[in-house]
């Protein structure tokens, strides 16, 4: 139940900050130019975006870390799998639960340098410099981030070790058509 | 020593199949704990503020737009288009393929997809009319290739982002100063036109010396319905070329305003998608861009602890002392490049291997868009090449072909890639020309 609710949450959000973001810069856009058709000047005059570029980058900085954690539910975080494909299977299965765990302990340890950072920045009155947003709120993504990443990765090495089954994200796949592409990687 | 046990390092790591971003930390990681005495707190820094940059961020923009587009109707109107208007010539269906391709890949930006969306609607046309399935199956796998050469182009913005920041000094000591995105865009013109003409040459040439059998002649009324069809999909290339150039926008505007006409487009004109299918496109998007902007964030750590080490200086130092000249490092470029495409993904290698080999080519004199240009050709060329190359597996799977018979039948295109990858490299006008021409060099 909790998971559910996590992973829809962690879905909500990333799609909803890719989405803000495109129209946030679209909006932009258009009301620059509106500015120089005399007719809408009136209109947009007192609208000021200067700070639109500065929130897409942070959005789209909280979208790449929750995303990249959502990446790792949907396997799209590929390596370089030639080699290791072609182990014995039992063997196999040991270098991917390691890689699955270097996955984590990084992540850990990122998560951890993150917190500290942020935990050093708090007292600061340190602001973004056109929002004025404080840092620290704006740096939690890496902590946050990078913990649910570490969660995710021990999540699919315990589904692995118990099922054999890795996520995988079909790179080839094209709305309104269907047809069997092969899967690249063990399987074949 | 250094330098030696930070590759051997990342190389072991990547060979345990782990994801090219966490081979990437790790590395960074072990040797910050083992060997240096650079503060753990810059690079905390470097973890925030490594994709902090506004060129980044045309990045999931451009995804967003492609992912749009990334539909069998867009697919179906450009293959109409082509298929009207050169349908009738020898191998003019095979030909018409080829271009469909090139559209449908530039704007979906994804050479996989492209030998997905092509290749199921035109393999079984070109097989009921009587191609062989060898001579089918080429012409699919080697069509996505043109993609990326053709803007908007993911891999250029990488290179872009890679390579920018850092000043170099040119062979005789002037600085240099990096490739814009707008800059390589337009330099991906001229080039990627003239692989399309080569390969559809490939294409006509054996239809025509193997007198396959054509299909009747479009009329003008037909011709017309199917370049209206697909002209509002096709002119997201223009929107995002004449916007750039014309200074309407910058590149990263430039990628949220054709996610927008794709999403229009899309939505009330081709009608192909529902307002329910928009979530599933967001997430998708998210998810492919988030993975690209996890490894932008790790090798920004891995060039940072490379640059504080000196390592890419050192190898130019050490490149230009033992007389390699630019014809002789370009050659051994490709050749790692090309290596490196069968194993890792186009994204992952251009962002390690550019910052390293950036400060060697500009000290030989290699112009920035002309080595730019070399790089994505070459992303292009380890999608499909043999042994296990990407193109070929999706592609195998559509033709219902064996690997060894597929690399057979590609032969004859990927031997046109090989001599298009030569003239890209060594004749620097063909990238260079039209940046020059219209003033942004």
């Amino acid at each position: 139940m909790f998971l559910r609710i996590l992973d829809r949450l962690e879905e909500t959000i990333i799609a909803s900050l890719i989405a803000g973001a495109t129209l946030l810069i679209f909006v932009a856009v258009v009301q620059r130019y509106a500015l120089g058709v005399s007719w809408l000047y009136p209109i947009f005059y007192n609208i000021n975006l200067t700070w639109a570029q500065e929130l897409c980058i942070y959005m789209f900085v909280w979208m790449a870390k929750f995303g990249a954690a959502y990446g790792v539910r949907t396997g799209i975080h590929v390596g370089v799998d030639v080699a290791v494909n072609m182990l014995q299977p039992k063997a196999r299965k040991r270098v991917v639960m390691f890689g699955l765990f270097c996955g984590a302990l990084f992540t850990f340890v990122v998560g951890t340098m993150g917190a500290k950072f942020i935990i050093g920045l708090y007292p600061t009155d340190q602001v973004s410099p056109d929002l004025e947003l404080p840092r620290w709120i704006i740096f939690m993504c890496v902590p946050l981030g990078s913990y649910l990443m570490c969660f995710r990765f021990l999540q699919v090495a315990w589904k692995f070790w118990h099922t054999g089954h890795l996520p995988h994200t079909d790179e080839s796949e094209v709305e309104g058509i269907e047809v069997e592409t092969p899967v690249r990687g063990p399987a074949r | 020593m250094t330098s030696a046990f930070i590759f051997g390092l990342l190389i072991a790591l990547m060979l345990t199949g782990m994801p090219v971003s966490i081979a990437l930390g790790l590395t960074v990681l072990t040797f910050l704990f083992v060997m240096t005495h650079v503060p753990i707190e810059a690079v905390a820094l470097k973890l925030f503020t490594g994709i902090e940059n506004f060129e980044i961020m045309a990045i999931p923009f451009f995804i967003l737009a492609g992912n749009f587009l990334t539909h069998g109707g867009v697919a179906r109107r450009m293959i109409a288009f082509a298929r009207t208007m050169i349908g009738h010539w020898p191998g003019g269906l095979g030909i018409a393929a080829t271009i469909a391709a090139a559209l449908f890949s530039a704007v979906s930006g994804s050479s996989p997809a492209t030998v997905v969306a092509i290749g199921s609607i035109m393999l079984p046309a070109m097989l009921a009319i009587g191609y062989p399935r060898r001579f089918a199956a080429g012409i699919i796998v080697t069509g996505g290739a043109l993609g990326n050469l053709i803007p908007p182009s993911i891999i250029m913005v990488l290179y872009a982002v890679a390579t920018s920041g850092a000043v170099y000094l040119g062979p005789e000591g002037q600085k240099v100063s990096s490739a814009s995105v707008g800059q390589l865009f337009i330099a991906g013109v001229v080039p990627g036109m003239i692989l399309a003409i080569m390969l559809s040459a490939t294409t006509w040439y054996r239809a025509w010396k193997n007198d396959y059998k054509r299909i009747p002649k479009a009329t003008w009324g037909e011709r017309w319905y199917a370049f209206k069809d697909s002209a509002w999909g096709v002119s997201l290339i223009l929107v995002v070329l004449g916007g750039i150039y014309a200074g309407w926008f910058t590149p990263t505007e430039a990628a949220a305003v054709s996610a927008v006409y794709a999403f229009l487009i899309e939505m009330f004109i081709y009608k192909d998608m529902k307002w329910s299918g928009v979530p599933k496109v967001l997430l998708a998007s998210a998810n492919m861009s988030a993975m690209i902007l996890y490894i932008v964030t790790n090798a920004v750590l891995f060039s940072f602890l490379m640059t504080s080490e000196q390592i890419p200086q050192t190898m130019a130092d050490w490149i230009t002392g033992s007389g390699i000249n630019w014809i002789t490092f370009l050659l051994l470029v490709n050749l790692l490049l090309l290596l490196a495409g069968n194993v890792m993904e186009p994204s992952s290698i251009t962002l390690i291997m550019a910052p390293i080999l950036y400060p060697i080519a500009v000290k030989l004199g290699i112009n920035p868009i002309h080595f730019g240009i070399i790089l994505v050709v070459n992303m292009e060329i380890g999608m499909c090449h043999p042994p296990v190359g990407l193109n070929l597996f999706v592609a195998s799977g559509i033709a219902k072909m064996g690997m060894t018979e597929l690399s057979i039948a590609v032969l004859p295109w990927l031997i046109t890639l090989l001599i298009f990858l030569g003239l890209v490299t060594y004749i620097p006008e063909m990238s260079l020309w039209l940046p020059r021409l219209l003033g942004m060099m």
